[in-house]
């Protein structure tokens, strides 16, 4: 928390067009991200292009033909990504995403708007790949690729969270995520990585998970997890973990484990596995190896994100589960939603084969008949979100939720990024959330849903160097964090991303506003009468927190 | 001689060069790869029956082919996403909205249609009715001596519109490079002198029909013959428009055709329903594990399959082997 700048001053500067083709000379602090260890991109299991080289921002050490290189590297990407190659064309500077950056609104930086951003490397791809940036130069808005104009790109495509909100208001969708995405997979080319997301990365392709935990930790983890319960409920609980022959492979992101507050959401998860397989034996299994839903590589380029997402249909196949549920997490749903079966080969074993001719949780587990996941999955994709799941489960009578229970809570609702703009999955959460508590309000109509604004820390700007970026980042998203604490008095900020989990508690402290950050499962969890244990809506006594669900008297 | 230069020869090379340009970026766009389905969700996904979803959603987080097909024509008729935009305010928490942008580029886009289609006099022949109609309607045909045609000043209105922006927003100005600047002043050179030559200076329109026709059917004899009658201020106005062709497929100007392939736009949010598939990739294993090749070396990262999995951590993992694949709280 040391590192946070004690006064944050948003200096506007509009420098000429002239000006914005210069590339910068000066790199604050706290926005600039560490270039990546040997052993990290250099490793047996994760190993980029140059990574065998220490370097420093001030000496990139470059390989002697790195421009080839890099220009290759981007023929190559015009040629692979029609996305790339059109936005690189079509843009026309209307401005309509210039002031819908949070990054922008909090840095004032000229070349933090997206259009900007993304002009920084259209402008070497106008002098290399245009006649008109070939013949007119600087008077096309191009400019030559060189060192400085380097060490810029990496800056600048590391003050990007792949949020896409400017893709939202753009008019023909132009997406700086996309962009800035295959940015990176160039820097990558040339030997410039992101420390902070190449630590995960690595660890996540020699563990399976980002927090780099073996099998036993993991089990230790989760064994911690029931322990707790049963202090806090009674119950004698379990899971299952590696299970061959189990009906569902839970996954989650790897923060779920150990972080606080996500740590809550890890117990709401046991609490409606265990009701589940008590009432109506449904088995659902954790795993070691496929124990990441997040995914890193979807920071840096499609080949790592590939890398990192080829391990989960495996497992199933290997499990013989019949389909997947994903956890609260933001960029894994990107990732899980939109890339995951276009990366790999769906699972064709039996039980899954069997399971999406027919969706119907009732094939697996009689008493659920009913639930039905074909009105848009299919055994294609086989991934369902948890809070799909619960929704289903509530609108169906299948669990029995006790509203009252969350009382002492006042929340609102962030939509993590990637959640709402990259998948659509709005409504699920809101009617999860009216159906296990009483008082939940939404903040101002233009930052949620699909118009969120970013935590500021998604897409690998979690980094502690980052600490200026992400606390100015996540302004717009604070401020209306506000509004609602001071109009309704809110008390916890709910959101289902683990960076989302993350960040917040730094920034509402950074920003003044006392309230608390969870996930929605937790509250799922509170609010879930047990009653395959024999549980009555009045017996719990303690939240997920280990507090007391009503306040005593007095405070 | 000007006619034979700027009403034969300029006018033949500028459409050669569009329509050859322009065939050229969309085949160069269609060529590449579209390696991931990444619709821009704008609202809610088709999910259960009973999570509804409201009839902007349908068109924001299309499912079907017919909803993004409704999305693309919201886009390219209405500029739904312009529309939805929103002004920042430090120190406001409120909604503010700023459709300016919106309005001028719709005032623009919509002037330049029907200026286009009241052109469309010139090349056909007979005229089609609704042609006259869309002129006389516009034009409060009876109202003004001669014709006013609205969409004609409009269209300088809104290019100056534009154009103030880039000149007086700061971000905008900015933004803006050398390009963005030219192409409003060659729009508005374009749009004054067809006024001026309309109301002021009046050239031979029957004569600038005949020479269009002529062209048309690459009689050249007589295009040559026409062309020489006609007066010079249609030719500034008819030079600049074939310079405008000309320098079409090279400009921002491509936007038109390129909003038509926008991936984050053009795709349905169905990836749960129907795999897409990667031309490059056969998603068999990783692409790092086969390996990347930079600059002549082949950079190879070993695959963390089951196997190598289990022989990494064999001991914890027989362990949970040993527990039945169960957690249970530990005893105290």
């Amino acid at each position: 928390m040391e590192e946070m700048p004690e006064r944050i001053e948003i200096k506007q500067k509009f420098p000429s067009w002239r000006e914005m083709l210069k590339p910068v000379k000066e790199f604050e602090e706290g926005r600039l991200s560490y270039l990546s260890l040997p052993k990290q991109v250099d490793s047996e299991w994760f190993k980029m292009p140059f990574g065998d080289v220490e370097r420093d921002f001030h000496d990139l050490k470059l390989p002697e033909n790195w421009k080839e290189i890099f220009l290759e590297a981007m023929k190559d990407t015009l040629e692979k990504n029609r996305s790339f190659k059109l936005f690189m064309d079509i843009c026309v500077r209307c401005g309509a995403c210039a002031d819908k950056c949070h990054y922008y609104i909090g840095t004032g930086d000229p070349k933090n708007m997206p259009v900007a951003r993304a002009e920084l490397i259209r402008s070497v791809y106008r002098r290399y790949f245009t006649p008109a940036g070939k013949f007119f130069g600087e008077w096309a808005g191009a400019r030559e690729l060189n060192e400085d104009v380097l060490k810029e790109l990496y800056y600048y495509a590391y003050q990007c969270s792949l949020c896409r909100r400017c893709s939202l208001f753009c008019p023909y969708g132009i997406d700086t995520a996309e962009i800035v995405w295959w940015l990176r997979r160039m820097l990558s080319r040339v030997g410039l990585n992101q420390r902070f997301m190449t630590i995960s990365i690595e660890a996540s392709s020699r563990t399976g998970n980002h927090l780099g935990l073996l099998p036993g930790g993991m089990y230790g983890a989760i064994q911690q997890g029931l322990e707790e319960l049963k202090d806090y409920t009674g119950f004698d609980l379990h899971t299952y973990i590696n299970k061959k022959g189990a009906d569902i492979l839970f996954v989650a992101p790897s923060a779920d484990y150990f972080a606080t507050p996500h740590w809550y959401v890890m117990l709401g998860y046991l609490l409606l596995f265990n009701e589940l397989e008590e009432k109506y034996g449904l088995t659902i299994t954790w795993s070691t190896y496929a124990s990441e839903g997040g995914n890193f590589g979807t920071f840096h380029s499609y080949e790592a994100a590939q890398l990192l997402n080829s391990k989960i249909y495996k497992e199933a196949e290997r499990l013989g589960v019949s389909f997947i549920i994903g956890g609260e997490c933001g960029h894994m749903w990107r990732d899980k939603h939109q890339f995951i079966n276009t990366m790999n080969l769906p699972p064709k074993h039996e039980e899954w084969r069997r399971f999406w001719e027919d969706p119907d949780l009732g094939n697996l587990a009689e008493g659920l008949r009913g639930v039905r996941f074909d009105s848009y999955a299919s055994g294609e994709h086989g991934w369902i979100h948890i809070l799909e799941f619960v929704a289903a489960l509530i609108e169906h009578k299948k669990i029995v939720v006790d509203k009252s229970r969350n009382d002492k809570w006042i929340a609102t609702y962030h939509d993590p990024c990637n959640v709402a703009r990259g998948m659509g999955l709005i409504e699920e959460p809101r009617y999860v959330l009216r159906n296990v508590m009483n008082n939940f309000y939404d903040m101002p109509e233009h930052t949620i849903k699909d118009k969120t604004y970013c935590c500021g820390a998604g897409g690998g700007m979690l980094a502690d160097e980052l600490m200026d970026l992400r606390m100015r980042g996540v302004m717009p998203r604070m401020m209306a964090v506000r509004h609602v604490y001071r109009k309704y008095g809110v008390n916890i900020l709910l959101t289902p991303c683990a960076i989302d989990k993350a960040q917040f508690p730094h920034a509402l402290e950074y920003w003044k506003i006392p309230i608390e950050v969870g996930g929605p499962m937790e509250m799922v969890g509170n609010a879930l009468v047990m009653t395959a244990f024999g549980e009555k809506p009045e017996d719990r006594q303690f939240d997920l927190r280990g507090e007391p669900l009503k306040p005593e008297e007095g405070e | 001689m000007i006619g034979v230069i700027f009403g034969v020869i300029v006018p033949y090379i500028a459409v050669a060069i569009f329509v050859i340009g322009v065939i050229y970026r969309i085949v160069n766009w269609a060529n590449s790869a579209v390696p991931l389905k990444i619709p821009t969700t704008g609202g809610q996904q088709k999910s259960f029956p009973f999570i509804k979803r409201t009839i902007y959603d349908r068109f924001d987080s299309p499912y079907t082919w017919w909803e993004t097909a409704g999305r693309m024509l919201l886009e390219i008729f209405f500029f739904r996403s312009l529309l939805k935009n929103t002004r920042y305010y430090l120190d406001r928490v409120s909604q503010k909205d700023a459709r300016w942008l919106w309005l001028f580029g719709i005032l623009f886009h919509y002037s330049l249609l029907l200026v286009l289609i009241r052109h469309s006099r010139f090349f056909l022949d007979p005229v089609p009715s609704f042609v006259e109609t869309l002129s006389e309607i516009e034009a409060f045909k009876g109202v003004f001596i001669p014709s006013v045609y609205m969409s004609g000043l409009a269209i300088v209105a809104a290019l100056f519109l534009l154009w103030l922006r880039r000149i007086f927003l700061s971000r905008e100005r900015t933004l803006s490079l050398p390009s963005d600047h030219f192409a409003l002043i060659l729009l508005l050179a374009i749009t004054i002198s067809g006024n001026v030559m309309r109301y002021f200076v009046k050239a031979d329109l029957f004569a600038v029909k005949e020479l269009l026709m002529s062209l048309m059917t690459f009689n050249i004899g007589h295009a040559v013959e026409v062309a020489n009658t006609i007066e010079p201020i249609f030719y500034v106005h008819f030079a600049l428009a074939s310079f405008l062709l000309a320098y079409f497929p090279f400009s921002k100007l491509m936007h038109a055709g390129g909003v038509f392939f926008s991936p984050t736009r053009n795709m349905p949010n169905d990836n749960r329903a129907r795999r897409h598939v990667n031309p490059w990739d056969p998603a068999d294993v990783p692409l790092l594990a086969k390996g990347i090749t930079v600059a002549g070396r082949v950079y190879k990262s070993k695959k963390l399959d089951w196997d190598t999995y289990y022989s990494m951590y064999t001991d914890q993992l027989q362990e949970i082997e040993e527990a039945d694949y169960k957690i249970v709280p530990e005893e105290l």
